[in-house]
């Protein structure tokens, strides 16, 4: 537990308390909750509000998944990562429907996958694979097309647990 | 070679390039595949579809656990129905859409689907929480619409499984295909490796060979006798081998990088060497390059010129023009050659005073001999006892044989020094034999020997050719015959075939002495051979004889051979080839015939006492009247001042010689221009013949002279002189006769006569003496009627009277009485022969 991981974690309780007093729009997405495999760590959420105030990556790509063209943006996991300043060797993502899969957190890289928070412009409904859907930008390299970065693209994704 | 290698290189560059067409192909198709491999899109959709029918399942589930529970969660039912919902819309987009487009069935079974998911909408949609009616109704909802879920599911798998099989088949055939191509890639390199190994074999022979030749030319130049030397087109020195440092004496090290100008060409020929190669360079027309061996001169670093021969060659190549010079010392075989030029000229030095020493010593004997000869001559002539005679006739033989041992050293010298000259002539060839046999019997008979002629039939006519010369060499051969036959008979047996033009005589002089063994038969023609014989006493070839004899025939254009075997006899057969000759006058004969000769006057011009003597109480003893002279000028003043009939006139004298003297006489106008000049000389009669001639010597006779030579020489001057005055009617005459008629003709021929007479009574008588003009006159008279009768030595005769007496106005009237007078007696008797037969 570091000193940088429990301010970011009031700074979290704060913007969590602050989106629900000011915003309606925040209420509608679900937060995302945070997790290390400390025993006595809190679990934060960061809220669609939180997520935005970062650094925010946009691509456009085809996945398997969808119809021609998307536009994804969000919040590069290893930003992400770093932002909330953990330390783990693996990153276990799991979805509303209790899917879950684990990706080795030496295999972020900087741009991507994203936590994508807005598909083609929009907020991403549980109907439409929200809240967050973590995706890699696969037509700007072949080497994202691959058979375990599908299967790390996770949708519905709500929760983030870092584990040693 | 060249034309190997570029197959070479075509193989290798089109197998290149399929190599590379063949690679980018394989390397595309491989990069497609591995795409396609590693985005392996098609697990993770029929994942997906799973996934709707586990969802479906779970809300099934969450609706059942609601329903029983009276404090159900709405949220988590809510919850539960998007998450379901959110699965309906993958099968309907992405890839999962495109593998349910494959099969016809798969629309039928998600079209209750998206009804179902319209109808779970509608339903969790309505304002308020979820109540139990409406869970109610979303179980019935999804318990009719799970069988199509799973059938749903099912399909997608199914479609999945067939995808990914297809695309394993499609990827084993690629792999099939990129195996086939790798194979042949393999198969292609290898070929090349093949070529490249034997390409590279090639090249380490070659090298190996190139290296090799270079070796054996570096050996070539190092070994090489002759200087070696290479320059490049500016003259610098590129290579200098080992034997050019001894030539020149340049060491390599320090010549090569200087020019040749610099170093070995002489400073004269500087110029000339630099605008040759100038030239060349520019024209490239060479005049010393590659024209083969050319003699120069060349400089030593000592600083000496020494000729050499020298071969130049160029070789043009990339860096431009290199010039090899092969160059070789002659200045050896330059000295060797002086040398040799030296030896044959000391040699022929040697010769040719050998020469003129036998011919000088030929001379010198011949002179005294000339006195011998005739003393014995004159001897024979006096009154002799029994004993006397004999020994005279002792002495003449012996002086004969020397006679010829030095007429036959003259004929070696002639021979070597090749000034051994023919005179033919026309000749009867049976009157020379007969001559010749003639000669020899008396020898025959001495030694009890026949000596017999065998003539054949078609030998009996005249032939062209040097008959004194074939006299000799027969009198040579039937000589030896006798004199090396001790009983027998010698034979000259002459046949012969008469070709178109020329006719083949064989003379074989047949003996039946001791015979020759074969091993001597070609010894005996050589030089001073006399060969052993029995007792020892006789011996054959005897000194010169055969050698010349031989000589003169191959010189005739004959040979001579011998046949002969020990105790058979010899044969010595002279083969000749003649022209035939169709004159055959019987002037020998006559000559023989003539009659003693009247009285002559003679002028003997000879500086030897002993000889003039001699020749002097010959000719006075033979009746004649002699007047004599020691040298050319002597003689031209008696010559000058009264006629004679004949002079004997030797060639080598003090003061003035024979030959001027004639020049001179028959130059002037004097009594004895035309007489009959004998010329005289102790050298051979080749020697002086021609000069002779030319001053206008009437005959020639080499010393000694007999007295038999003397008879047949006055007769023979006597008789000609006589001849045409006498024996043949003058021409002139006869067409006189003819156009004037007999009458007239020997009108004017009286007239003629008696006119001369007249001239020849008043010379004689001296009453013109004192009138040379009424000479000049009268002689001027009579030449013109002498002219017209034909008469041309008195014609002559009358104008040099005439001459004389015009420019000098004094006459020699001796000088003219004689000529005139006998004029007029041999043209009175012409006349009347003229005459007579008209």
């Amino acid at each position: 537990m570091t000193p940088a991981f429990l301010t970011r974690l009031l700074f979290g309780a704060y913007a969590l308390a602050l989106s629900m007093t000011t915003s309606a729009l925040g209420q509608d997405v679900i937060p995302l909750q945070v997790s290390t495999s400390a025993t006595d760590a809190p679990v934060i959420e960061l809220s669609l509000e939180t997520l935005d105030s970062l650094d925010q990556i946009t691509f456009s790509t085809t996945t398997i998944w969808t119809d021609g063209d998307v536009q994804f943006s969000g919040v590069s996991l290893k930003a992400l990562l770093a932002y909330l300043d953990v330390d783990g060797q693996s990153l276990e993502m799991v979805a509303l429907n209790d899917y879950a899969v684990t990706m080795p957190v030496a295999d972020l890289e900087d741009v991507a996958p994203i936590l994508a928070t807005r598909m083609n412009g929009e907020t991403m409904s549980v109907r439409d694979k929200g809240p967050y859907w973590v995706v890699f930008p696969y037509d700007s390299d072949p080497k994202y097309s691959t058979e375990t970065n599908y299967a790390r693209s996770i949708w519905q994704l709500n929760r983030l647990k870092v584990v040693d | 070679m060249k034309a190997g290698m570029n197959r070479y290189r075509i193989a290798v560059l089109a197998g290149l390039g399929l190599i590379c067409l063949l690679l980018s192909f394989m390397v595309t198709n491989l990069l497609a595949q591995l795409r396609e491999l590693s985005t392996a899109a098609s697990d993770n959709t029929q994942w997906s579809i799973s996934q709707l029918d586990t969802e479906l399942a779970n809300l099934s589930v969450v609706l059942a656990d609601g329903l029983s529970d009276p404090r159900f969660s709405p949220d988590d039912i809510q919850l539960r129905i998007d998450i379901m919902i959110s699965r309906a819309s993958i099968i309907n987009s992405g890839s999962a859409a495109a593998i349910f487009s494959q099969d016809d069935r798969a629309a039928d079974l998600i079209a209750p689907i998206n009804d179902f998911v319209d109808r779970a909408i509608s339903i969790s949609d309505q304002p308020g929480p979820l109540t139990r009616a409406d869970l109610e109704e979303l179980r019935v909802l999804v318990q009719g619409v799970r069988p199509n879920v799973r059938e749903t599911a099912l399909l997608g798998v199914a479609l999945g499984a067939a995808n990914a099989e297809a695309r394993r088949a499609e990827f084993a055939r690629q792999l099939g295909r990129t195996g086939g191509m790798t194979i042949g890639l393999l198969l292609m390199m290898g070929g090349l490796l093949l070529l490249l190994d034997r390409m590279l074999l090639r090249a380490v022979k070659r090298d190996a060979e190139l290296q090799t030749s270079s070796k054996l030319l570096a050996s070539t130049v190092a070994a090489s006798l002759d200087a070696i030397v290479t320059a490049d087109e500016t003259g610098k020195i590129i290579e200098f081998n080992a034997a050019a440092e001894d030539v020149f004496g340049w060491k390599r090290a320090e010549i090569v990088g200087q020019t040749m100008e610099q170093t070995f060409i002489p400073e004269r020929m500087r110029d000339a060497h630099h605008n040759g190669m100038k030239r060349y360079l520019e024209t490239d027309k060479p005049r010393v390059v590659g024209k083969g061996r050319v003699e120069l001169t060349a400089l030593r670093k000592t600083g000496e010129e020494f000729p050499v021969e020298l071969n130049i060659t160029s070789i043009k190549d990339r860096n431009g023009t290199k010039f090899i010079a092969y160059i070789r010392d002659i200045s050896e075989r330059k000295i060797n050659e002086q040398k040799l030029i030296d030896a044959r000229d000391r040699a022929e030095r040697t010769d040719k005073a050998k020469s003129q020493f036998l011919a000088v010593m030929s001379h010198e004997m011949r002179t005294p001999l000339n006195g011998i000869m005739g003393v014995l001559d004159l001897l024979r002539t006096t009154k002799l006892s029994p004993k006397q005679d004999h020994y005279t006739k002792i002495a003449s033989a012996s002086s004969e044989i020397l006679l010829e041992h030095v007429n036959e050293a003259l004929d070696i010298t002639r021979i070597e020094t090749g000034t051994l000259q023919l005179t033919p002539q026309h000749f009867d060839l049976v009157a020379l034999v007969r001559s010749v046999v003639d000669v020899l019997e008396p020898l025959a008979a001495e030694k009890r020997l026949s000596l017999a002629l065998d003539l054949e039939d078609g030998v009996q006519m005249g032939f062209w050719g040097d008959s004194s010369r074939i006299r000799q060499i027969l009198i040579n051969l039937i000589g030896n015959a006798i004199k090396f036959t001790e009983s027998g008979t010698v034979t000259l047996k002459i046949t012969c075939i008469h070709g178109p033009a020329t006719s083949s005589l064989k003379f074989a002089v047949t003996d039946t002495g001791a015979g020759i063994p074969a091993e001597d038969h070609e010894r005996v023609f050589e030089d001073f051979i006399a060969l052993a014989h029995g007792g020892g006493r006789h011996s054959r070839g005897d000194g010169l004889g055969l050698s010349i004899s031989r000589k003169i025939a191959r010189q005739l254009g004959g040979d001579i051979v011998l046949e002969s075997e020990i105790g058979k006899g010899s044969t010595f057969t002279l083969n000749l080839s003649l022209e035939r000759s169709a004159h055959l006058d019987e002037q020998p004969e006559q000559r023989l015939a003539a009659a003693p000769a009247p009285p002559c006057k003679v002028l003997i011009v000879e500086d030897n006492d002993i000889n003039r003597r001699v020749l002097e109480d010959m000719l006075v003893g033979l009746g004649h009247e002699v007047e004599v002279a020691v040298n050319g000028a002597e003689s031209l003043d008696k010559l000058a001042v009264k006629h004679f009939d004949i002079v004997f006139m030797d060639i080598s004298m003090p003061v003035m010689d024979g030959i001027e003297a004639t020049r001179e006489l028959r130059r002037e106008d004097g009594p004895n221009r035309h007489t009959h000049i004998v010329g005289l000389t102790a050298h051979g009669r080749e020697e002086y013949r021609e000069e002779a001639e030319q001053a206008g010597m009437d005959r020639f006779h080499t010393k000694p002279i007999r007295i038999d030579a003397l008879q047949g020489i006055i007769s023979d001057v006597t008789n000609a002189a006589h001849l045409p005055m006498t024996g043949m009617p003058n021409d002139v005459l006869k067409e006189l006769a003819d156009a004037l008629g007999p009458e007239k003709l020997r009108g004017i021929c009286d007239r003629f006569l008696s006119e001369l007479q007249v001239l020849a009574t008043d010379l004689r008588d001296g009453t013109m003496a004192d009138d040379p003009t009424a000479t000049a006159e009268a002689a001027h008279k009579a030449k013109g009627a002498a002219a017209m009768l034909g008469l041309t030595d008195l014609e002559d005769a009358l104008s040099h009277l005439e001459k004389q007496a015009r420019a000098e106005g004094r006459i020699d009237v001796d000088r003219y009485i004689t000529q005139i007078q006998q004029s007029a007696d041999s043209a009175k008797a012409m006349f009347d022969d003229a005459l007579k037969n008209v």
